[in-house]
Parts: C-alpha cells; sequence; structure tokens
C-alpha cells in the first residue's frame, strides 16, 4: 500500500465489522451521518490489521458475531478485550441488532440532531438483499 | 432528510464511486479521501462483493478496482463483466502487477503501489471527464 498514514480527523472512529457487503454499508453510511468517522472492514484479519496499523485510532467496534474470518466472535471479543483495553466492544448477532447499537451509537454520536429509526435502515437492507439474491438467482 | 434519504446521501444526484479494494487500510484512506472531495463511497473487499454491490441496485458511476484479490474471479474479470453488463459504469484499474497496456483497450490503470490522493485525483478526472459528455 501507499505509504500515506490516514489524514488527521477528530471525529470519532467506530471499526464497523459486516461480511455483508450490503449491511456494512448501510450500517457505515449511517454511523457517518450521526458525525462518527467508520472504517470498514470484511473480516476478523482485516480487523486486526486496522487495529495492529495503530492508525486510524478506534474508539469504538461494532462486530458481528458471525462475521467472517479464521477469529470466531467470541474469540475475537477474547483477544480485542486483553491487546486493545481501551476500545468499547459492541456485538451484535443480527442486523436488526447492528441497526439498534448503531441507533444507539447515534444517540451518543457527535452530530445527533434529530432521533433516528433503525427499522428503515433495516428495511433498507433488507431490500438491497433481495435485489441482490434475485439477480443471483 | 429521512433515514432512507440519509443513507442514500448527498442528493440523487449524485452516484457512489465503487472501491474494490483487499488491503483494509489502503480501502480506508482512499475512501476517506474520496469522502472527503464530497463523494458517496461504497468499500467492497473484492470482486464478488462489488458484483453484489451492483446487483443490489446501487447506481454507480465509478468503480474503482484493484486486480490481484481473494475471491472466485479478480478485478479484471470484474471490469469485464461490468463492461458487458453495465456499459454506462467507468472502470478504473489499480495493479502492481500490469502495465499500462489497459489503456490501450480505454480502461484507465493506475499502476501499484500508488499515493491515494493521486488515486483521488484519477477518479476526479474521470468523473469530470463523464459529466462534461454528460454521462
Amino acid at each position: 500500500m501507499g505509504a500515506e498514514t490516514p489524514v488527521d480527523d477528530a471525529r470519532p472512529c467506530i471499526l464497523l465489522l459486516d461480511g455483508d457487503v450490503l449491511s456494512r454499508h448501510a450500517l457505515a453510511e449511517y454511523l457517518r451521518g450521526c458525525g462518527y468517522r467508520v472504517v470498514e472492514v470484511t473480516t476478523s484479519e482485516e480487523l486486526f490489521a486496522v487495529l495492529d496499523h495503530g492508525t486510524p485510532m478506534i474508539d469504538t467496534i461494532l462486530f458481528d458475531l458471525d462475521a467472517p474470518g479464521s477469529v470466531n466472535g467470541f474469540a475475537l471479543r477474547a483477544m480485542v478485550r486483553d491487546a486493545y483495553p481501551g476500545i468499547d466492544l459492541i456485538a451484535a448477532g443480527s442486523t436488526e441488532k447492528a441497526a439498534k447499537e448503531a441507533a444507539n451509537l447515534c444517540e451518543e454520536g457527535p452530530e445527533l440532531t434529530r432521533p433516528y429509526d433503525p427499522q428503515l435502515v433495516i428495511a433498507r437492507i433488507r431490500r438491497m438483499q433481495a435485489r441482490r439474491d434475485d439477480e443471483d438467482g | 432528510m429521512d433515514n432512507v434519504a440519509m443513507l442514500d446521501a448527498h442528493g440523487p444526484e449524485a452516484r457512489p464511486v465503487l472501491v474494490v479494494e483487499d488491503d483494509p487500510l489502503l480501502r480506508f484512506m482512499l475512501c476517506d479521501l474520496l469522502r472527503a472531495e464530497g463523494l458517496v463511497v461504497v468499500e467492497a473487499a473484492n470482486a464478488e462483493e462489488a458484483l453484489g454491490v451492483i446487483a443490489a441496485g446501487l447506481d454507480v458511476e465509478v468503480v474503482f478496482t484493484d486486480v490481484q484479490m481473494p475471491g472466485p474471479f479478480d478485478g479484471l474479470e470484474l471490469s469485464r463483466r461490468l463492461q458487458a453488463s453495465h456499459p454506462d459504469i467507468a472502470v478504473i484499474v489499480t495493479s502492481g502487477h500490469l502495465d499500462g497496456s489497459l489503456v490501450a483497450v480505454g480502461i484507465p490503470f493506475l499502476p501499484k503501489p500508488y499515493v491515494p490522493t493521486k488515486a483521488v485525483g484519477l477518479i476526479l478526472s474521470v468523473l469530470e471527464r463523464r459529466r462534461a459528455h454528460g454521462g
């Protein structure tokens, strides 16, 4: 990769692990809309690559317990707690739970101006997934 | 703006840029810079994810793709499939293992390793050319 490091940014940073590109994109945009900086990763390996790099500094990890990778969600939680005790960890076992946790983060977020309805995020994810599955099928 | 509009962000005229890159830090840096330019960006970690994004109906304007990535097919195959199925989508290819011969067949190419700001400049120039030609 290039020699540059991520640009400086004062926004709180969330590391989002989700193996489904559509869920991940929708949740990440939702969180960005609340003022967070979001790093998207698809596997446990990618998650640890970002953490081990050290920048950007991660404040919170929102992760799918069933995300792909060689480390399962429960082991991942233990490993992160051990190696990075200053990072908040939020586990989600479903899209619904992830959206609700994202909504909770938004309520604490730097730019909340109105309440967000996680059900709308879930509905959008479901619609996109259905279209994708129709094309694949 | 409701939640769904927020997810579509930046208004109906803003078509996303799809970045396909398996290095999470490089992907983040590039996408972060593109967002700082006001662009809507979708991130995919491999070619299969990228096709899933297109299949889901996201109206992507430009795909910036690496070539060698994990998965059943690579970035070159992705660009071939997109040219066949979505000729309106501009594709830019980056790789550390190809030369610029893609340029001869009309595909913009950026050799790796690259400085992310250079990739941003190339993506913006492709977008500007398309918009100047009403694309």
